[in-house]
């Protein structure tokens, strides 16, 4: 009974240090590998894979301007923003593995991607400069187009489990109630609303130096040193953790028995990751960046797909 | 070619010069200068049978009527320019501004002015650029530069926008006014080539030669004609890098990485084969009066064989840019209308762009022109795409024209000696199709045989008006491309 106890805690602590692990390593890997094909895909050789974290040590280790006309709000931005995605980083199930006892409903999820945003605007409105006024003002103009997509995508789940916990949805151990294709649009419609929440092509060309075509880089230009580092870091945790949603809906949908080998799911969430990682890549070296006003007809096809899940799931609820 | 100067008083240049460059073009404005500011100088140039036409016109005083109140908008800058230079004021210029003199000079300081001006005759009395001011519910000012991001030269624009539209763009240049013109006069003339070199450092061929030109046709020598092919090779490489790195610019600012990736490669084959002939990659101190510095044999079957690989690798990488769908879309914006151009007298690609049938490789003698000329490309919508489009062809046309000039190659001397004075009292200009367009140098000497005034028209002065016209109610999110497809010089405008 005691060695049981033990086993079990002992276990649980492998899982926390796994996902402190996981936290720190795998945002800035998937972010290397997408510019590292990207590079390959242009006939260049690119720069290392572990450059990210190049750029982290660099970007911490330089001296910071800040503006004298902001507030304290645009410091602290940063740390708020590293705060929040860490927190969603432990509640949202993007690995197979999740050591959070409580659980994590999705409208606490979306709820705080949208205080995230809500403090990267207003940091970007307080540091007073032009480009980041109209970086906030399309900042906020593709989330209000886009969100609707990321509740239905998720909520069409919840529906099918008749609960709104993404961690009894995404528990692997029974996949009965939901049908691969549900599992699939919504997987497809997640990656495609984040491709625009992470302002990658063709919304966003997140390589770009010109400011006046930029919406995420244009709010942080102000931004500097470790204050930076820290914005990046919470964006690559935030790519990581989107992209490992929309993995977790794909693997459901291919997995129509559930998988009790948790090794097996976690190998298959990050190469899932990877794969996902690898399909940026070539939709950013093939896309085209889209003129402005016509990115609502991209955001059409989330919206659409969402909509269609939703459809799948209240059908099914009735039935 | 030598030119010498007809007399028109000051009260008939408006009635002449109107009826000159209008209706539609008949001349063109290619110069409104002056020597030392008592003079108005009128260089027309007829872009279709090639005469040209030297008017000086005496000034009393430093005010004169603008002429372009009396509707000849080509004469806009470059009174601004005589209003900062020469302290020449234009009475009744509709947007008399600064062109190119900032704040940090004294408001009384006219560079190029031989005697100075009394406080009270000083048309400005403050440094101050006043900006058009858009106002009105949501509208905002959104001020980008003079420090861009990324390695391009200084320059300040000031959008007003209304939400994602921009109402009006205003320009101010300047920032990078070195004085090259007034140094031109101040070094011995041996020397003035490497200076007029330095115009625009990626337009080091086109100024070299239009200098080279002045010089000769000063001296009256002859040059020899295996330095004259040699001349036409190493312009049409400039043009063919220069083309190459303005289309892959295109694609970068579409995101289409992977044929900017390529077009970046091939340029730097283009600007290789430049190396390998001159010894520098941007081919400085290669063309000099009397004919050129070296022509390696090595060299020239180098180029000969590279011809051949870009003549089979860049035409891929274009015809994919050009043949994506959501691309021709991005690129169907920034429209300059056939009548603008022609109005306002824009040149080279932008000109070419907008129908304006305009190349001075057809018209005017420099190099191997006009018996080797290509074909000008035409286009006729005037719209970012029509722009690309034109530097494609003429990227195939120089391939072509190198490969003519190759095979015409005979041996024989590469420079002429040249005579150690230049004549007193002469003036002298060159006309160079540059990659841009047509680059003009005018020179004057004094009684030593000394330049007195020497100018030089850069393609991007005529041409930087038509991007404030083109991204006109169009996306702010547009102008980086738009912009690119005009690739227009700063330090050629500020000089």
């Amino acid at each position: 009974m005691l060695s049981f106890a033990v086993g079990q805690a002992l276990q649980i602590v492998a899982q926390c240090v796994g996902l402190v692990v996981s936290l720190m390593v795998i945002p800035p890997i998937t972010v290397g590998t997408i510019r590292k094909i990207k590079a390959r895909l242009q006939n260049r050789i690119g720069a290392p894979l572990f450059q990210p974290f190049f750029d982290l040590r660099k970007l911490s280790m330089k001296g910071e301007t800040v503006s004298k006309e902001t507030s304290w709000l645009f410091r602290a931005t940063a740390v708020i923003n590293l705060s929040i995605m860490l927190l969603l980083a432990c509640l949202v199930p993007w690995l197979s593995f999740t050591p959070a006892v409580f659980g994590c409903d999705l409208f606490l999820i979306i709820y705080l991607f949208a205080l995230s945003r809500f403090f990267t605007v207003l940091s970007a409105l307080d540091s007073g400069s032009a480009f980041s006024g109209f970086g906030a003002s399309r900042e906020v103009t593709l989330a209000l187009l886009v969100e609707p997509a990321i509740v239905l995508c998720l909520a069409s789940l919840g529906v099918a489990f008749h609960s709104s916990d993404l961690c009894t949805v995404f528990s692997f151990t029974n996949t009965a109630p939901v049908p691969w294709i549900l599992w699939f649009l919504a997987g497809s419609g997640l990656f495609l609303t984040s491709l625009i929440e992470l302002s990658r092509m063709p919304v966003d060309d997140p390589t770009t130096h010109l400011e006046l075509t930029m919406v995420h880089e244009a709010m942080i230009l102000e931004n500097s040193g470790t204050n930076l580092a820290l914005i990046e870091y919470t964006h690559f945790l935030k790519l990581a953790v989107l992209l490992g949603l929309s993995t977790q809906c794909i693997l459901h949908a291919l997995m129509t028995r559930g998988i009790a080998d948790e090794l097996v799911r976690g190998v298959a969430s990050l190469v899932g990751i990877g794969i996902l990682a690898l399909t940026i890549a070539v939709i950013e070296s093939t896309a085209v960046k889209m003129r402005w006003s016509k990115v609502p007809e991209f955001i059409a096809y989330p919206v659409a797909i969402s909509l269609l899940c939703m459809l799948i799931a209240v059908l099914r609820w009735t039935k | 070619m030598n030119l010498s100067p007809r007399i028109v008083p000051l009260d008939s240049l408006p009635r002449e010069l109107k009826s000159a460059v209008q209706p539609h073009g008949e001349w063109r404005l290619g110069l409104l200068t002056s020597l030392d500011g008592s003079q108005l100088i009128t260089l027309l140039l007829q872009p279709v049978t090639g005469e040209i036409q030297l008017w000086e016109s005496p000034i009393e005083g430093n005010r004169y009527h603008s002429l372009t109140d009396f509707g000849i908008p080509q004469a806009h800058w470059f009174e601004r320019g005589l209003a900062d230079l020469f302290g020449l004021f234009p009475e009744g210029h509709p947007r008399l501004k600064h062109l190119l003199m900032h704040d940090q000079y004294p408001v009384n300081f006219h560079p190029l002015r031989k005697t100075p001006l009394s406080p009270e005759e000083n048309p400005f009395s403050t440094r101050r650029f006043p900006f058009l001011e858009v106002s009105g519910e949501g509208v905002f000012e959104l001020p980008v530069g003079p420090i861009h991001a990324g390695v391009i030269e200084p320059g300040h624009f000031r959008f007003s926008c209304f939400g994602e539209t921009i109402l009006n763009l205003e320009i101010m240049l300047g920032w990078v006014h070195r004085g090259v013109e007034k140094r031109m006069t101040e070094v011995p003339w041996q020397r003035a080539r490497f200076v007029a070199e330095a115009a625009a450092g990626d337009t080091v061929i086109a100024n070299a030669l239009a200098h080279s030109i002045v010089v000769e046709s000063l001296l009256e020598v002859e040059v020899p004609r295996r330095a004259q092919l040699v001349r036409t090779i190493a312009l049409e490489l400039e043009r063919l890098a220069m083309h190459i790195i303005d289309v892959g610019g295109l694609a970068t600012d579409i995101g289409l990485l992977g044929i900017a990736a390529s077009m970046s490669r091939l340029r730097g084959k283009a600007l290789g084969m430049g190396e390998r002939l001159t010894g520098t990659r941007f081919m400085k101190a290669f063309v000099q009066p009397g004919g050129v510095r070296k022509a390696d044999e090595a060299a020239l079957s180098f180029i000969g064989k590279g011809v051949q690989e870009l003549r089979k690798d860049v035409p891929p990488a274009i015809d994919m840019l050009f043949g994506v769908q959501a691309a021709r879309e991005r690129m169907s914006v920034g429209k300059v209308s056939h009548s603008l151009a022609v109005e306002f007298g824009f040149v080279g690609i932008l000109g070419r762009g907008s129908g304006v049938e305009y190349d001075a490789r057809t018209v005017f003698p420099h190099g191997a022109y006009p018996q080797l000329a290509p074909k000008p490309v035409i286009e006729q919508n005037g719209d970012i795409r029509s722009r690309g489009k034109i530097r494609a062809g003429e990227i195939s046309s120089s391939l072509d024209v190198i490969a003519a000039a190759l095979d015409e190659l005979t041996d024989g001397p590469i420079c002429a000696d040249l005579p150690r004075n230049l004549p007193a009292d002469k003036f002298s200009c060159a006309i160079v199709e540059a990659f841009r367009g047509e680059l003009i140098h005018l020179a004057c000497t004094d009684k030593n045989g000394a330049f007195h005034r020497y100018a030089i028209k850069d393609p991007s002065f005529n041409n930087w008006t038509a991007i404030s016209i083109a991204i006109r109610n169009n996306l702010i999110a547009d102008f980086p491309l738009c912009n690119k497809s005009m690739s227009l010089s700063y330090s050629g405008n500020d000089l």
